[in-house]
């Protein structure tokens, strides 16, 4: 039944900042801000109209909140003061929660299979590791093909030294103290989580 | 006009209402409470009444002059013995409580005095131009003259600027009745009243600072009052809705809610801008019968029987209406025309559609959040409009909330029946 | 007293220079009869007012011709305490309206010409003007009439009350209150304001108490207005209070009867009917202000409530208008429900478009915040379920789709109808109404034109008008509140205190004997000479205002104070009985006669223009301000307004020898512009008639010609008067021209 309140009231109180939801007039100028909109199968407004419906499935299935690149245009423009980037993000992790997300969704692979390890390993990106494993991260042969496709770009890049091809780097200064953040980090989620 | 400030009959000074802001409101505040049999004095800022009415070009939904009843209310104004007008003039200072309030008046220079007959040879003498803010500074205007052609009261002002270039004192001579007086000085004066009108009234909002949508920045991107000066036969383009470039006109977007509704701008809705861009409509019709035109909405709030007028509007089988606030305009720079760019709720397409104007219906700022009243005790909402919670300075119009003209009309007349009752009270 | 004229003749402002001012006081003088004549260089400064000063205490002046500037500039400067002065605008249309007189001679001799008849006009008025007596009775009375009393009607009498007011408030409940009295809670009237987000205490307890123990108000409770018979500031109002009438002397008359409820039975399509759990909004508001929000089905609680918006309203099978506060008012209500249930409350609002104007989108935001939900769509379906509470099925426009929800309740936001009788003045039916029907009408007003007022759309009896929302055909009788439009409390609140004031100043303006607007402080009213009436009824059909009762015989009861001296019976009147003391169809008459015709071989024709003083006059004199050269032909005469003119001033201008005649005249038909409703109208109708008589001359009937112009039509005003004189020449030689 739609409109029943249950999961809105769950996303409300559970996800980052999604009581916001309530305050979505259904204008759509998130989607019109969004650079990769026309690439969201449901714009941030109709995820939220779809949260309030309680359509679960349809919004934690969806990737939707996966497209987002964070580049908080909708906040600054929505006349409601949705902080959407947030809330988009605490949708995806829900879908994760609640393990509805697609496990081959792209983006996520790359930021659970690829971006945290190389992230956590060193403090630091290391971008042609990055790279190497994105590219890699469905086998060799698909690697190839996808690194001789984007072949030029890299070159370019390495050109104008927006490319450090160099694959493996040295820790930050200070990375036992990195590491212990996270790992607070992480208590505190479980403790948050172990409480709900 | 010699000031009268102890009234005509006799009235005691202390039962005389002040009314502050000569636009529809302080008008008809003045007028309804005169008409009663009260004295009223009359200030406006500008060199001029009519306020922002007397910059429309038609009253929605009747799409009739709004000259037509500023003339009526002028001609109850003039009959009147018992109203002062006071132009160029500003409350600098309230004192005192209901029935008895001190209030400092600064008359600000005009420049001409009262022997101006309004036969304009010194506009005709005067080089000098400057910003016509009556157009919204679609034109520039002679530094000396009256405003605009149906201006009341129809007598010359001179920009303060020019009025302290020797140009200014060249133009004493010019004239034949001695009226220009450029070392005019202004003028403080204080008054006892009863009661106090607050009628100031709005300024449409600043569409610059609503950066997406390009104004001021992007070609052909303008506004719903410019709209109303350009469609005025009396305007600086003589009636017509005109581009940049003078190319012709096929294709028109409204965007509603600029400004207003939203947090980063104006929180509040305007009230009048759907109906006024819903009239704007018959404007883009009866000049180009074959323009294409897109309304952008939120909510359509055409209030009660003004349903009547959004049926009739919509019977226009050419315009389209989207369910849609505007994310952003870009730039076409080769065409020079506006890409709206946004999502359609009802479809959820995307769409980036290029038009050959784009018409932003910006709201109403209230000019009282800039100056409010100066005098303690005031309450003032999240926005600044003006509570009506202190009796003996009552709000009206817009000074309190966006408004329609009935509505000011309406409401000023309840005004003045507050403004009475202080007076009363005063009495005993 | 007796008139002694002074005519001041200014040669300022180029007069001097344009035309030959000497021969303009001789035309005075000698021709026209006046001796006193006097020139002054700028007679609207202090110099020039203190001559004519002089000459009011030294040569006992009291009627004043100023033969200057327009009328509409220098009225205070000329201000003679007297309404015995008529100004001849001689600067804006022999000076200024003709820029080539100075350098072209015949141009200059047309500019001559026109002044001198312009004078002619001026010296002919106040020959036949008479100083207005006002209208007085020593029954007027100030008292206020105030009928029902709910929220707007006790806001109109205490208003006027604490103005120093004697206020008569009947009202047909046991108890004062209306509909406000029985909410649970209002909306806030500026939710923008500090502390006033929330639910707001109705009020109405107090606001009772003050009116019940006001000094200055009678209260007749449990009673209905029977009979109004009379006029502004001499009804007699007959009052009913449980079977025993009472009459009162009444001035003036706020008639704030409310609202009523779009019957919910209409509304099938909407679920009502269909389980007990589908409600409307009333019987919501009712449910929440005795406390327990439930099923009506079986008592438990209700938590999930939706509630359909427009219901009834915006419809073209049911209201077509909006109700205006709806969208507010379930706001409110599921604010009770969250109120009540908390965290397990679960709202929802099926809307159209969400209506909350100005600092109300605060209370939108609001509700959100609060966790309603707002579902943009129509209902479709609505079925009982078995468990109770309802099945709703919904075309969601925004979800694209239809989805359907259970609720417990499901709350029709009906729309509201005005509580009030109205006529519509297009079926003559409803003038001719029987006693039963009489009897059930708010006022059951005496006049000839309906016990009813009139209906401007959709039986609300609202004002056309823009910028003067309170006027209505009904001088001295105003409607607040959502009698006269749909509307909430707090705008009801405003519109009854405005009502007041109209109120007020109709009793303050008629114990002067002065009309109101649009004529505010005239105090001429028309006159008959009952001897001459023919009976033919036509001014008590034709007064837009109903001022003119008839008796048993058909003869006109004339009602000053209902009047607002436009003059239309005048011009109905085929008898030409009908005269105002400074405004008659001899006046007028005598004025087109006086023009100087010239004989046909001259070739220089006479247009006479009948000329709206609202709109199209200021437009011909803003045309000379513009200095656009208006056509030296035409001879303008002011009217009323053009319901005021009576044919027999065709035939006077044809027997003149003016080429022809042009109206001029505010816009009618359905948006119509005319100050005096419809004076304009019938001034067309009339017209209609006139071909008849002209061939009977044996005169194109082309030669009369009405135009609807407004103030704007500066720009086109000379060319259209071009082309009229053009057309005119062109029927040939008018055979009434002077020899």
């Amino acid at each position: 039944m739609a409109y029943d309140l249950s999961f809105a009231k769950e996303v409300y109180k559970t996800s980052e900042v999604g009581y916001w939801i309530k305050m979505c007039m259904q204008c759509g100028v998130c989607a019109g801000s969004c650079p990769l909109g026309p690439h969201w199968e449901h714009s941030p407004r109709q995820l939220f109209q779809l949260v309030r419906a309680g359509k679960m499935e349809e919004v934690l299935k969806s990737d939707s909140m996966w497209m987002c690149t964070s580049c908080y245009n909708c906040i600054v423009r929505c006349p409601r003061g949705l902080p959407i980037t947030h809330i988009v993000h605490g949708l995806a992790r829900l879908a994760v929660e609640k393990g509805m997300a697609d496990p081959k969704q792209p983006t996520r692979r790359f930021a659970v299979e690829v971006f945290w390890d190389n992230i956590t390993s060193t403090g630091r990106v290391g971008e042609a590791g990055l790279t190497m494993k994105l590219y890699f991260i469905d086998g060799i042969g698909p690697g190839i093909q996808r690194g001789l496709e984007m072949k030029n770009q890299a070159l370019g890049m390495l050109k104008t030294k927006r490319l450090n091809p160099i694959p493996f780097r040295s820790k930050i200064k200070g990375f036992a103290g990195f590491k212990a953040m996270l790992d607070k980090a992480f208590e505190l989620e479980a403790k948050k989580e172990s409480n709900a | 006009m010699a000031r009268r400030c102890v009234m005509a009959d006799g009235q005691a000074a202390s039962q005389t209402i002040l009314v502050v802001g000569g636009g529809m409101s302080g008008l008809t505040a003045a007028v309804e409470a005169a008409e009663v049999g009260r004295d009223v004095i009359l200030v406006e800022k500008r060199p001029y009444l009519g306020g922002r009415v007397a910059q429309l070009n038609k009253y929605f939904p009747k799409l009739c002059t709004p000259a037509c009843g500023l003339e009526i209310n002028y001609q109850r104004v003039r009959n009147n013995p018992r109203i002062t007008v006071l132009t160029l003039t500003e409350v600098q200072e309230i004192q005192g409580s209901e029935g008895d309030y001190t209030v400092r008046l600064r008359e600000n220079p005009r420049f001409v005095n009262e022997k101006c007959t309004a036969c304009g040879e010194c506009a005709k003498a005067c080089d000098a131009e400057v910003d016509d803010e009556f157009n919204f500074g679609l034109s520039k205007v002679k530094a000396v003259g009256n405003g605009h052609n149906m201006a009341y009261p129809n007598r010359y002002a001179m920009s303060p600027e020019f009025a302290k270039t020797p140009e200014a004192e060249k133009l004493v001579a010019v004239c034949p009745v001695g009226a220009i007086e450029p070392k005019m000085e202004a003028k403080e004066s204080t008054l006892h009243i009863s009661s106090i009108i607050w009628a100031t009234g709005w300024t449409p909002y600043d569409a610059s600072k609503i950066r997406p949508y390009g104004y001021g920045r992007i070609p052909n991107v303008t506004t719903n009052m410019r709209i109303e000066r350009m469609a005025n036969k009396f305007g600086p383009s003589g009636g017509k809705i005109v581009r940049d470039d003078g190319k012709e006109i096929k294709n028109v977007a409204f965007i509603q809610c600029a400004g207003s509704r939203d947090h980063n701008y104006l929180p509040f809705c305007s009230r009048i801008c759907c109906l006024a861009s819903m009239k704007q409509t018959t404007y883009v019709r009866e000049q180009f019968p074959d323009a294409k035109i897109t309304i952008y909405y939120i909510d359509l709030r055409a209030m009660d029987r003004y349903e009547a007028f959004q049926k009739k509007i919509e019977a226009d089988q050419g315009i389209r209406w989207i369910k849609s606030k505007p994310a952003r305009i870009d730039a076409d720079l080769e065409s020079r025309s506006p890409i709206v760019i946004g999502e359609d709720t009802l479809t959820g397409v995307r769409y980036a559609d290029k038009y050959d104007l784009v018409v932003l219906a910006t709201g109403m700022e209230p000019n009282i959040a800039a100056s409010p009243v100066p005098a303690s005790g005031m309450t003032y909402d999240a926005y600044g409009f003006l509570a009506n919670a202190t009796t003996g300075i009552v709000g009206t119009g817009c000074a309190t909330g966006p408004q329609d003209v009935s509505g000011s009309v309406q409401a000023s007349t309840a005004a003045a029946l507050k403004a009475i009752q202080s007076a009363a009270k005063a009495r005993g | 007293m007796e008139k002694k004229i002074g005519c001041y003749i200014c040669t300022g402002c180029g007069i001097n220079e344009a035309l030959n001012v000497k021969t303009l006081t001789a035309t005075v003088a000698k021709e026209q009869k006046i001796p006193l004549v006097k020139n002054h260089a700028m007679l609207c400064s202090p110099e020039g007012v203190e001559m004519i000063r002089n000459d009011m205490t030294s040569e006992g002046v009291n009627t004043f011709l100023i033969a200057a500037c327009s009328p509409r500039v220098h009225v205070e400067t000329f201000r003679f305490g007297t309404p015995m002065i008529e100004r001849v605008n001689l600067r804006e249309f022999a000076v200024w309206g003709q820029p080539d007189a100075a350098t072209d001679k015949d141009a200059k001799e047309d500019a001559q010409a026109l002044g001198e008849d312009l004078l002619r006009f001026g010296c002919i008025r106040v020959k036949k003007m008479n100083n207005p007596e006002p209208f007085e009775d020593p029954g007027l009375s100030k008292t206020i009439l105030v009928v029902g009393g709910g929220y707007s009607g006790m806001t109109a009498a205490k208003g006027a009350a604490d103005a120093g007011y004697d206020v008569v408030l009947v009202e047909k409940a046991v108890e004062l209150g209306g509909k406000v009295a029985k909410m649970h809670r209002l909306t806030p009237a500026n939710p923008s304001l500090p502390g006033k987000d929330g639910l707001q205490e109705t009020g109405a307890k107090a606001l009772c108490l003050a009116v019940e123990t006001h000094p200055r108000i009678k209260l007749y409770k449990n009673a209905r207005v029977k009979q109004t018979v009379g006029a502004p500031g001499l009804f007699d109002v007959t009052i009913d209070q449980a079977g025993s009438d009472t009459v009162e002397r009444i001035g003036s008359i706020v008639v704030a009867t409310g609202y009523n409820l779009y019957d919910p039975n209409k509304l099938g399509h909407l679920g009502y009917g269909a389980s007990p759990d589908v409600i409307t909004a009333w019987d919501f508001e009712q449910m929440a202000r005795e406390g327990r929000i439930v099923r009506k089905s079986d008592g438990l609680p209700a938590k999930r409530v939706a509630f359909v918006q427009c219901a009834g309203s915006r419809d073209k099978n049911h209201l077509e208008y909006c109700s205006s506060t709806c969208c507010t008012v379930s706001m409110k209500q599921a604010l009770y429900v969250i109120d009540q249930y908390k965290n397990e409350a679960s709202t929802c609002v099926i809307y159209q478009e969400i209506r909350t104007p100005g600092q109300l989108e605060d209370f939108y935001r609001k509700a959100q915040n609060e966790g309603v939900v707002f579902v943009k769509g129509d209902v479709k379906q609505v079925a009982a379920n078995s468990g109770g509470g309802v099945k709703v099925q919904v075309a969601d426009k925004l979800l694209r789709g239809d989805e359907s929800m259970e609720v417990d309740l499901l709350v029709l936001a009906t729309g509201m109808t005005p509580n009030i009788d109205t006529t519509d003045p297009n079926v003559s039916s409803n003038l001719n109404l029987s006693d039963e029907e009489r009897a059930k009408t708010v006022l059951n007003l005496d006049y000839r034109q309906g016990a009813s007022l009139p209906s401007l759309k959709w039986g609300f009896p609202d004002s056309h008008y823009i910028c003067f929302p309170y006027e209505t055909r009904r001088t001295g009788i105003y409607v607040a509140g959502p009698a006269r439009r749909p509307m909430g409390a707090a705008s009801s609140a405003t519109d009854a205190m405005g009502a007041a004031l109209k109120a007020i100043q109709a009793v303050e303006s008629i114990s002067r004997g002065a009309a109101v607007h649009p004529r505010a402080g005239d105090l001429s009213y028309p006159s008959f000479r009952k001897e001459g009436c023919t009976q033919c009824k036509r001014c008590t059909e034709e007064c837009p205002f109903g001022a003119i009762n008839e008796d048993d015989k058909g003869n006109p009861q004339f009602n000053p104070t209902r009047c607002r001296r436009c003059g239309t019976c005048m011009g109905a009147c085929p008898q030409k009985i009908i005269s105002f003391a400074n405004y008659s169809v001899d006046m007028i008459g005598a004025m087109i006669k006086g023009c100087e015709v010239p004989p046909a071989e001259d070739e220089k024709p006479r247009i006479l223009v009948l000329a709206c003083e609202n709109d199209a006059y200021p437009a011909l004199d803003m045309a000379g301000i513009n200095r656009q050269k208006l056509n030296p032909y035409i001879r303008v005469i002011p009217v009323r307004c053009l319901g005021s003119v009576n044919l027999v001033w065709i035939a006077d201008a044809m027997s003149t020898g003016y080429d022809g005649v042009m109206l001029l005249g505010c816009r009618h038909g359905d948006d119509y512009q005319c100050h005096f409703v419809r004076g304009s109208a019938l001034a067309e109708i009339r017209l209609s008639k006139v071909a008849e008589t002209l061939s009977r001359l044996q005169l194109d009937s082309a030669r009369v010609r009405l135009t609807e112009i407004n103030i704007m039509d500066v720009d086109r005003l000379p060319g259209l008067l071009d082309d009229f004189v053009k057309e005119v020449t062109a029927l040939g030689e008018q055979p009434y021209k002077p020899f």
